[in-house]
């Protein structure tokens, strides 16, 4: 617990450290997707890691968030202070909506029909000219006013503020919900749905916290998306943001916190190193996928985790107890067992 | 009055190349349990396949659907056997992610070799039309619809008739009690997988000399296929026919009364109430599959 809070500390501290450094708007703009995406990957972790339920359909929370500070900013003439948060709080009743009707189902069932509802948001944006402005999209969402003479550079600086203040507020309120009741609560149910039932854990309201809060991160993100790229399509619900999303959570380790940070770090990163072998790069990405489900199932912070557990075992073995029972151990124990939770749904 | 005869016979024709590239999913997702988002692209790779056997190889049709399936067969075979196997007993997660990997892989891979045009399948027979009274179709989709009947009846066969078709099922009611019995389950799997590739890729083959094979289609094929495999419950063949046809029906009535912008929406509509209210398919009796 401690090990974790001071990773995520101090990654947010690193990062704040980054615009003082960097002047380069396209290296920003890179460090900008990277806090973007790890605000995403986190609020996907809250429903894949800590409830144990394989979302497909997250992206529905954030075209809702991007369609609703798009439409709410061009059409209304909202702030973006106040935007991006409607967007959040939009997206968390579409969570409402979406999780009370899809976590009554497990396994595959609630896979396709969470992907089903991500495409019928897809078929909406698409066909609800009215609203949406269809396949064309919302272009031209308004900067903020104060951006209007400073230059791209700050521009790109200011965006990198919001984008870190985002994450900050996402990495807190994770923090707070997996180390509360609530969070614990959601395990149990990820660990053993039944047991956890039979001890009064209902798992429709702590899946739904899970779901609800997520879809509330990932909105603002959305709309922090949209702002940032001041343009919103149909394609922000379309299956291949979904793809990065998962690949970020599974590469970093799903049910860990700081995990997410790591898969959005790497593979934003690696998508733009290997943009230089332009056809090749999405086939590569595909085998990438396929390796890790085989050799990294854990992800990157379960495979250290479980490093770390024997070499504090092997030290607990020669030199008596006191190693072993090393507080950050217990928790990355749980974690590093393989789920049973997809056996038993 | 006539209009509607015409979209319900355009219903059940689409409908029946739903219910066929369903099928192979339903073998999949409804034994092995494993929630193949590849299936589209072995749809893909079929037609793609197809697509050169007829073209560049000169083959006739039916000399190429034997080549495809002969081909495709061993690829399921082996992915099952090397990549599916290592994560047999690792609940649907590793499956899904495995799987999307795999389509991702197959989708670019097929790209980068036969770029986005779409490529015509070399027909057996003509698209001349046929009159039904008020109804017209081509000969072409009834000759489809004819070798779509003919593939469903052969895999319901396969299953239910043969030793193969035995152990198969046996494996997937219990694989302790069939290994005990001396049933080779890796082999079952492997061939319940290559058996699910053969008959997506003979559906990609055979649409594919109706509408075009494309190497970007398997991402909808997949979804279509989901939703029938829903609609039907899992694992059932009369479900996934029935499933496919009534995509299809309710597909082509919307499409042709309400507006065609949002036929797509109809399935995943479908899946939704489906899953709310009967989530093991519309047409399953029990709630435990065997």
């Amino acid at each position: 617990m401690r090990f974790e809070r001071n990773g995520l500390l101090g990654f947010l501290a690193l990062a704040a450290l980054v615009p003082f450094v960097v002047h380069d708007q396209y290296v920003l703009h890179i460090a900008i997707m990277v806090l973007f995406y790890a605000v995403l990957a986190t609020s996907l972790n809250l429903v894949v890691g800590y409830v144990g339920e394989f979302s497909l359909g997250h992206t529905a929370f954030l075209g809702t968030g991007a369609y609703a500070a798009a439409i709410l900013s061009t059409q209304h003439g909202w702030p973006m202070w106040l935007t991006v948060p409607v967007a959040g709080v939009l997206a968390a009743v579409m969570g409402a909506l979406i999780g009370a009707i899809t976590l009554r189902l497990q396994g595959p069932f609630f896979v396709i029909v969470t992907l089903s509802f991500a495409e019928v948001l897809r078929l909406v944006a698409d066909n609800w000219i009215g609203l949406t402005n269809g396949p064309m999209g919302i272009a031209g969402v308004p900067q903020p006013a104060m951006l209007a003479d400073a230059g791209n550079l700050a521009g790109k600086h200011f965006y990198y503020a919001v984008a870190w203040a985002l994450l900050a507020v996402s990495l807190y309120l994770s923090y707070r919900f997996v180390h509360s009741n609530a969070g614990r609560a959601a395990v149990a149910i990820r660990e053993n749905r039944y047991v956890a039932q039979s001890i009064g854990v209902r798992p429709l309201t702590y899946s739904m916290l899970a779901l609800v809060l997520g879809a509330f991160l990932s909105g603002m993100a959305g709309g922090f998306y949209a702002h940032y790229i001041s343009f919103v399509g149909p394609e922000m619900f379309r299956f291949a943001f979904m793809v990065s999303m998962i690949i970020m959570v599974l590469i970093g380790g799903k049910g860990t916190l700081l995990g997410p940070l790591i898969g959005a770090l790497l593979v934003t990163f690696l998508e733009e190193y290997l943009r230089e072998a332009k056809e090749l790069r999405l086939s590569i990405f595909g085998l990438a996928v396929i390796a890790i489900v085989l050799f990294l199932p854990q992800g990157l912070m379960g495979f250290a985790g479980r490093r770390r557990e024997r070499r504090l075992a092997a030290s607990g073995g020669a030199s008596g107890a006191p190693g072993a029972s090393d507080p950050p151990a217990a928790p990355r124990a749980g974690q590093a067992a393989p789920t049973p939770a997809g056996r038993l749904a | 009055m006539d209009l509607l005869l015409q979209y319900l016979a355009n219903g059940l024709v689409t409908g029946s190349f739903y219910a066929l590239s369903a099928l192979g999913l339903t073998l999949i997702l409804g034994l092995m349990r494993v929630v193949n988002f590849a299936h589209g692209e072995l749809y893909m790779l079929g037609g793609v396949m197809g697509w050169w056997a007829t073209t560049r190889l000169g083959l006739d049709f039916f000399t190429g659907l034997l080549l495809v399936a002969v081909v495709m067969g061993a690829f399921g075979w082996l992915v099952d056997r090397f990549l599916i196997e290592r994560i047999r007993d690792q609940g649907e997660e590793a499956g899904i992610l495995l799987t999307i990997g795999l389509s991702i892989f197959l989708a670019n891979t097929a790209l980068l070799a036969v770029g986005t045009a779409p490529l015509k399948v070399e027909a057996p027979i003509a698209a001349s039309p046929a009159f039904f009274g008020p109804i017209v179709l081509t000969k072409l989709r009834l000759f489809a619809v004819a070798v779509c009947a003919l593939l469903i009846v052969a895999s319901w066969l396969t299953i239910h008739k043969t030793r193969l078709g035995r152990a198969m099922r046996a494996t997937f009611q219990d694989p302790m009690a069939a290994r005990l019995v001396g049933i080779r389950t890796a082999n079952v799997y492997a061939a319940t997988f290559a058996m699910g590739t053969v008959i997506a890729s003979m559906a990609g083959m055979l649409l594919g000399s109706i509408y075009s094979a494309q190497v970007s289609v398997g991402g909808l094929v997949s979804m279509k296929a989901f939703v029938v495999v829903i609609l039907g419950g899992m694992g059932s063949f009369a479900g996934a026919i029935a499933g496919g046809l009534l995509l299809g029906v309710a597909e082509a009535l919307w499409g042709g009364y309400v507006a065609t912008g949002w036929v797509d929406i109809i399935g995943f509509a479908l899946v939704i109430l489906t899953l709310v209210f009967r989530p093991y398919g519309l047409f399953s009796r029990s709630a435990e599959r065997a």
